[in-house]
């Protein structure tokens, strides 16, 4: 399957993730990784999946890097119908008001474009011990056996 | 043939630098030379104690060393240790990423007094640096001069109770100063009007949230900013921080065995008093390299030299700022650099036997680890002796 692996990060967190999870899937599958900055909204596949990790900035905004993505897809109103995604957000739970809110909005806003979310959504904590990882190849397995089957 | 990159210091700026040249380049040979025998810079001496979540970014600079195989030389400080003409010799390129540690002096009258203090010696000192001088006595009236986020962190662990910090890394000697302190009132000095004031508002959302805190303004701030004016509303707590804006400090002066701040303001002059005074207002060079001079030579781009971060740029910018910066800077030696197989690179520290490796880290992590309380997720080690020969290490 063609895998799509985008990341909108500040720090650099979520593209290790990216990364990461590009090498675990790269034996079995076709992938790619890109930063959000970088992409076009007719850059997501519709064939095949798109995976999405984004963290989270200054009250629950999107980080920087997911920004320009973001008001491309505000400018140009893209179709996104038979986009598939699943998204992972990167956040920190002392932020409780915005906890995830930069991956939330992003999902919402290629939902509202007509793009199918698969699976949750889950949200790697920076105040916690899990690594994000352990977390992200899990849920990611589980929602590729579920389009495989 | 690969290149040689030596880059001088392992905070953020060298580590994003190194992080981005080994990703474009991975057969390079990249060391990153620090003066302490540990790595990551202000992620572990800098970024507050209750922040954890921003330090997260040590997992990637961790495998930059682990997995792209750049070099960790610690406890070698340039300028003192080697040369940067030797260093200059013995590699293709030169990055310097020292930061900056030293605290910018006020630049007033008095501002040597004993009683003040400057916001990086106190974080050093809260943060268990190698180099700490001893925690101050604050008194039960300290005035902050500065409104950036440094002053905020300063601020918030100031008011913190031991509960709000429980899962930091804020050691056991510096958690029973703060348990000790006097503390009845802050004050907080700032030039700017608090519109223009530099802290971020997520900052002072955090504060204004904590049990203690009751953040006031005085009522010429009418610029002040939402999140400033809705934490001002929602604190409630019995220490008041009141924060002064529009006011310059011109003086400070010994008064009644304490300190006496006169700052000029729209409305006049007005005094301060103060039972010290913390000088949060930006950093300077340590002098330890010739910065101005070897920035000119920089710019000039003449000497396979570069310069990045706060080095380079003065204390200004966050995280963000030096992976981005690292980013273009590794883009631009990629394309300027050129190999000469005569120059050593790392041979040249081979006959010193005092410096530490990353393995050296790794083992120290895993002990600090180990050794945190069910209240704290680290205990750092604090005395260079021991960070240099912590006993029995193997056993760690
Ligand atoms: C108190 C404080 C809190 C902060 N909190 C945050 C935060 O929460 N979030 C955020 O994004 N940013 C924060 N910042 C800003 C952030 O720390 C800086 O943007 C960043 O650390 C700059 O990176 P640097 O690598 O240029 O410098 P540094 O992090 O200072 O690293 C420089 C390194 O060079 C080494 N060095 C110095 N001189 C020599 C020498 N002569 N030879 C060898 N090695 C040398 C030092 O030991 C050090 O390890 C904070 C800054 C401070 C001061
Ligand atoms: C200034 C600042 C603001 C943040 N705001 C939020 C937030 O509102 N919600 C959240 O869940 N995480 C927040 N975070 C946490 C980051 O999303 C988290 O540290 C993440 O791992 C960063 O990933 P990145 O390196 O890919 O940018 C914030 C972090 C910082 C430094």
């Amino acid at each position: 399957m063609n895998i799509a692996i985008f990341f909108g990060t500040e720090t650099g967190n979520a593209e290790m993730l990216a990364e990461d999870i590009a090498t675990e899937l790269e034996d079995q599958h076709e992938t790619s990784v890109a930063n959000l900055a970088d992409t076009a909204p007719d850059a997501l596949l519709t064939e095949g999946l798109n995976v999405i990790v984004c963290s989270s900035y200054d009250d629950g905004d999107f980080p920087a890097s997911a920004k320009p993505f973001v008001e491309k897809v505000q400018a140009a109103k893209p179709d996104l119908t038979g986009v598939r995604f699943a998204i992972f957000g990167l956040g920190d739970s002392e932020y409780a008001d915005t906890y995830g809110f930069g991956s939330m909005k992003v999902a919402e806003l290629l939902v509202a474009h007509g793009a199918e979310a698969l699976g949750d959504r889950p949200v790697h904590d920076a105040a916690g011990d899990a690594l994000p990882e352990d977390m992200a190849l899990p849920w990611l397995e589980e929602i590729i056996g579920g389009l495989d089957a | 043939m690969s290149a040689k990159i030596a880059i001088v210091g392992a905070g953020p700026s060298g580590c994003y630098t190194a992080q981005a040249l080994l990703k474009r380049a991975p057969d390079l040979e990249v060391d990153i030379l620090d003066a302490q025998p540990v790595p990551y810079g202000l992620v572990r001496y800098g970024v507050a104690a209750d922040h954890q979540g921003t330090k997260g970014v040590a997992r990637q600079f961790a495998r930059v060393f682990t997995r792209q195989n750049a070099h960790f030389i610690g406890n070698l400080r340039v300028g003192r240790d080697v040369s940067m003409e030797e260093l200059r010799g013995a590699y293709d390129a030169v990055v310097l990423a020292a930061g900056l540690s030293a605290d910018r002096p006020l630049g007033i009258p008095g501002d040597d007094l004993p009683g003040v203090i400057g916001s990086g010696a106190l974080t050093r000192a809260l943060y268990e640096h190698p180099e700490a001088q001893a925690l101050p006595e604050l008194g039960e009236a300290p005035v902050v001069i500065g409104t950036g986020n440094v002053a905020i962190d300063i601020l918030r662990l100031l008011a913190k109770t031991p509960e709000e910090l429980k899962g930091s890394d804020l050691g056991p000697v510096p958690t029973d100063w703060l348990a000790a302190r006097k503390i009845r009132r802050i004050t907080v000095v700032g030039r700017s009007t608090a519109g223009a004031a530099k802290f971020s508002p997520v900052m002072v959302k955090e504060l204004g949230e904590l049990s203690q805190v009751d953040l006031r303004l005085p009522g010429c701030a009418q610029d002040a900013g939402e999140a400033l004016q809705a934490a001002v509303a929602a604190s409630a707590g019995p220490l008041p921080i009141e924060f002064r804006f529009q006011s310059r400090p011109v003086a400070l002066e010994q008064a009644d065995g304490a300190l006496r701040l006169t700052v000029e303001t729209p409305q006049g002059v007005e005094q301060i008093a103060a039972t010290s005074v913390i000088s949060a207002i930006g950093f300077t060079s340590d002098g330890a390299l010739d910065r101005g001079a070897l920035l000119q030579e920089v710019e000039a781009g003449t000497g396979r030299l570069y310069a990045t971060g706060w080095f380079r740029n003065g204390s200004v910018g966050a995280i963000p700022q030096c992976r981005e910066e690292g980013q273009r800077l590794a883009q631009q030696i990629l394309d300027e650099i050129t190999p000469d197989p005569a120059r050593p690179g790392r041979a040249l520290f081979a006959d010193r036997s005092d410096v530490v490796d990353f393995d050296h880290w790794l083992q120290l992590d895993a002990r600090e680890l180990a050794a945190a309380t069910d209240q704290r997720c680290r205990q750092k080690i604090h005395l260079r002796e021991e960070l240099l020969r912590p006993a029995n290490l193997q056993d760690a």
